[in-house]
C-alpha cells in the first residue's frame, strides 16, 4: 500500500513538474526563448491599447454614431486607474502565498479582468448605440455597461503590465535588464502594429456581428497569450511560502522608503515631463501631415509607421549602448536631446511645406522617444531595491501612463481650440504652439536631468561584449 | 520528500498550498459567472429573447 502511494506521489510530482504552470526552480540564467515568451503579455497590452484608443474610437464615432464627447469620456476611464499601478505593484511585492508566488496571481487576475471587459464590451457598445431594441431601454444601461467594460479592460491592462514587468525584473540579473526592457518595448510596439493592421482588415466591412467576433476574439487571444507568457515563469518558493506571516508594511511606509532613495523623485519628474513631451506628437502627427502639408491618408498612415520605426531603432540602439556600458539615464537624456531639434524640424517643415523634412523629423522624434522610454524604464529597474521592484515599476507605470494620456488629451484639446479652419500654412497655427509646448516639456525634463548627467558610471554597468547577441536579435 | 506529514495525497502539495490553488479556481469561476450574467443582460436589452 505504502509503495503504491509513494510510487504515485513520485509519478504525479514528476508529471506536475512538467505540466504545472510554475518553474521548478529559479534558474541561474534565463534563456532568451523564455523571455520572449514572457514578453507575450506586452503583445496583449498593445492589442488592448490599439483596440480601445484606435479601432473602437473610430467604430464608436463613425459606425455606431455615439457622441464624440461620450466616446472621449469612455476612453479616458482606464486612465483613472493608472495611479493604482503603484498600489498593485506594492501589493504584489508583499503578496502572502502558500505557494510562494508573488507575481503570478496578479497576472492571472489582471488577465481575467481584461478578458471579462472584452467579453461584455461589444454588447455594451451595441446597447450604447441603441442597436435593436436597446433604443427603448433606459440610456444608463448602455453607458454603465460600456464604462464597466472599459474600466475592466483598463484595470486588467494596468495590472498585467505592472506585475509582468516586475516579474521580468525579478527573473534577470541587473546587467541583462536593458535587454529585457528592449524586448518588452519591442513586443509592445509589435503587438500594437500587428493588431492595428489586423483590426483594420477585420473591421473593413463593419457589421454588429463582426464587431462582436473581433472583440471577443481579442478576449480569447488575451487569455491564450497571457497564459503562454506566464507558463512556468515564476518559481514556486517553499521558503517564502512558509515564512511567518508578519504584519504587512503599509503602502505609506513602503512608499516613504522608496521615495527616500536619492534621485527617485527627480527620475519620476523627468519621466513625467519627457513622456508628455514625446506623447503629444502621437495623435497630432497624422492630422498635421494631412491638414498642413496636404498629405493623403495613405501618406499620413506611413507617417505613423515612420514614427514607430524610429522608436524601434531607438529601443535597439539603447539596448546595444547599455550592453556596452552606457548609463541608462544618459541614454534617456540623449533621447530628450534628440527630441528637441526633431520637434523644431517639424515646425520648420510647416514653414517650408516640405514632406521630406517632416519624415526626417518624424524618424528622429521616434528615435528620441525610443531612447528616452528605454533609458528611463531601465533606470527605474536598476534603482529598485529587490523587495520593492513591484512598487517602483508601479510608480513608473503610473507616472508614464498618466502623463502620456494627459498629454494626448491636452494636445488634442489645444489643437481643437486653436483650429481656425482652412488648410495649408494657415492651418499650421493650430499645431505649432503644441509642438513648441512639446519642446518646452522636453527642455524641462533636460533641465531636471542635467545635474545627474554623465556622472561616473556605476561599477555594475561594465561592458559585456559576449552577451551582445540579444540586441542584435532585436535589430533583425 | 513524500514523508513530509504536511503534504496531502495525491498532489504532494501541503494543505495550505492546495487551498490556495483552489482559491484561484473559485475566484475565476466567480468572475466568469458575473461577467456572463452582465453579458446576458446586455444582449437581452438589445435583442430580447424572453418574449
Amino acid at each position: 500500500m505504502i509503495n503504491i502511494k509513494s510510487f504515485a506521489v513520485r509519478k504525479i510530482s514528476a508529471f506536475g513538474m512538467k505540466y504545472l504552470p510554475f518553474a521548478d526552480a529559479a534558474s541561474e540564467a534565463v534563456p532568451l526563448s523564455r523571455l520572449l515568451r514572457l514578453s507575450l503579455f506586452q503583445v496583449t497590452v498593445g492589442m488592448a491599447l490599439v483596440l480601445m484608443v484606435g479601432t473602437l474610437n473610430r467604430v464608436m464615432i463613425v459606425e455606431l454614431s455615439v457622441p464624440a464627447t461620450l466616446v472621449g469620456a469612455m476612453l479616458a476611464l482606464p486612465l483613472v486607474f493608472a495611479p493604482f499601478r503603484a498600489l498593485i505593484g506594492f501589493k504584489s511585492d508583499n503578496f502572502k502565498s502558500a505557494l510562494g508566488l508573488r507575481r503570478l496571481p496578479y497576472i492571472y487576475k489582471g488577465t481575467m479582468l481584461q478578458f471579462g471587459g472584452f467579453a461584455i464590451m461589444p454588447f455594451a457598445l451595441l446597447v450604447l448605440s441603441g442597436y435593436g431594441k436597446a433604443a427603448q431601454a433606459p440610456h444608463w444601461i448602455g453607458e454603465v455597461g460600456a464604462a464597466l467594460a472599459f474600466l475592466l479592460v483598463g484595470a486588467g491592462v494596468h495590472m498585467v503590465q505592472t506585475v509582468g514587468l516586475a516579474l521580468a525584473t525579478d527573473l534577470v540579473e541587473e546587467e541583462d535588464q536593458p535587454k529585457v526592457v528592449g524586448l518588452m518595448y519591442v513586443s509592445l510596439l509589435a503587438g500594437m502594429i500587428v493588431s492595428a493592421f489586423t483590426y483594420g482588415a477585420a473591421l473593413e466591412h463593419y457589421s454588429p456581428l463582426r464587431l462582436i467576433q473581433v472583440i471577443q476574439g481579442s478576449a480569447v487571444l488575451t487569455v491564450v497569450l497571457n497564459g503562454l507568457a506566464m507558463w512556468k515563469q515564476e518559481a514556486r518558493d517553499r521558503v517564502r511560502g512558509n515564512a511567518p506571516r508578519g504584519p504587512e508594511p503599509s503602502f505609506a511606509q513602503a512608499w516613504a522608503k522608496l521615495s527616500a532613495r536619492p534621485g527617485l523623485v527627480r527620475l519620476l519628474a523627468i519621466i513625467a515631463f519627457g513622456t508628455a513631451g514625446f506623447g503629444m506628437a502621437d495623435v497630432l502627427m497624422e492630422p498635421f501631415g494631412g491638414q498642413v502639408l496636404q498629405m493623403s491618408v495613405a501618406e499620413t498612415t506611413r507617417l505613423t509607421v515612420y514614427l514607430a520605426l524610429g522608436t524601434l531603432v531607438g529601443f535597439t540602439m539603447a539596448s546595444r549602448w547599455m550592453a556596452r556600458g552606457a548609463r541608462p539615464i544618459d541614454v534617456a537624456i540623449y533621447g530628450a536631446l534628440i527630441g528637441v531639434p526633431a520637434f523644431g524640424l517639424i515646425i520648420l517643415s510647416a514653414h517650408m511645406l516640405s514632406i521630406a523634412v517632416l519624415i526626417v523629423a518624424t524618424l528622429a522624434a521616434g528615435f528620441g522617444a525610443g531612447l528616452f522610454g528605454h533609458g528611463t524604464l531601465t533606470t527605474t529597474m536598476r534603482s529598485a531595491p529587490r523587495d520593492q521592484i513591484g512598487l517602483s515599476l508601479g510608480a513608473w507605470g503610473a507616472v508614464q501612463t498618466t502623463s502620456a494620456g494627459a498629454s494626448i488629451a491636452v494636445g488634442g484639446f489645444l489643437r481643437d481650440r486653436l483650429q481656425s479652419g482652412g488648410a495649408g500654412v494657415h492651418s499650421a497655427g493650430a499645431y505649432i504652439p503644441v509642438f513648441f509646448l512639446e519642446i518646452g516639456l522636453l527642455v524641462l525634463a533636460l533641465l531636471l536631468a542635467f545635474p545627474i548627467f554623465g556622472r561616473a558610471a556605476s561599477p555594475q554597468a561594465q561592458p559585456q561584449p559576449a552577451q551582445d547577441g540579444f540586441a542584435k536579435g532585436n535589430a533583425s | 520528500m513524500s514523508n513530509d506529514p504536511d503534504k496531502v495525497w495525491p498532489t504532494g502539495l501541503t494543505l495550505r498550498e492546495a487551498e490556495e490553488v483552489h482559491s484561484y479556481l473559485i475566484d475565476g469561476t466567480r468572475v466568469f459567472g458575473v461577467i456572463a450574467l452582465i453579458a446576458h443582460i446586455l444582449v437581452a436589452v438589445s435583442t430580447p429573447w424572453l418574449g
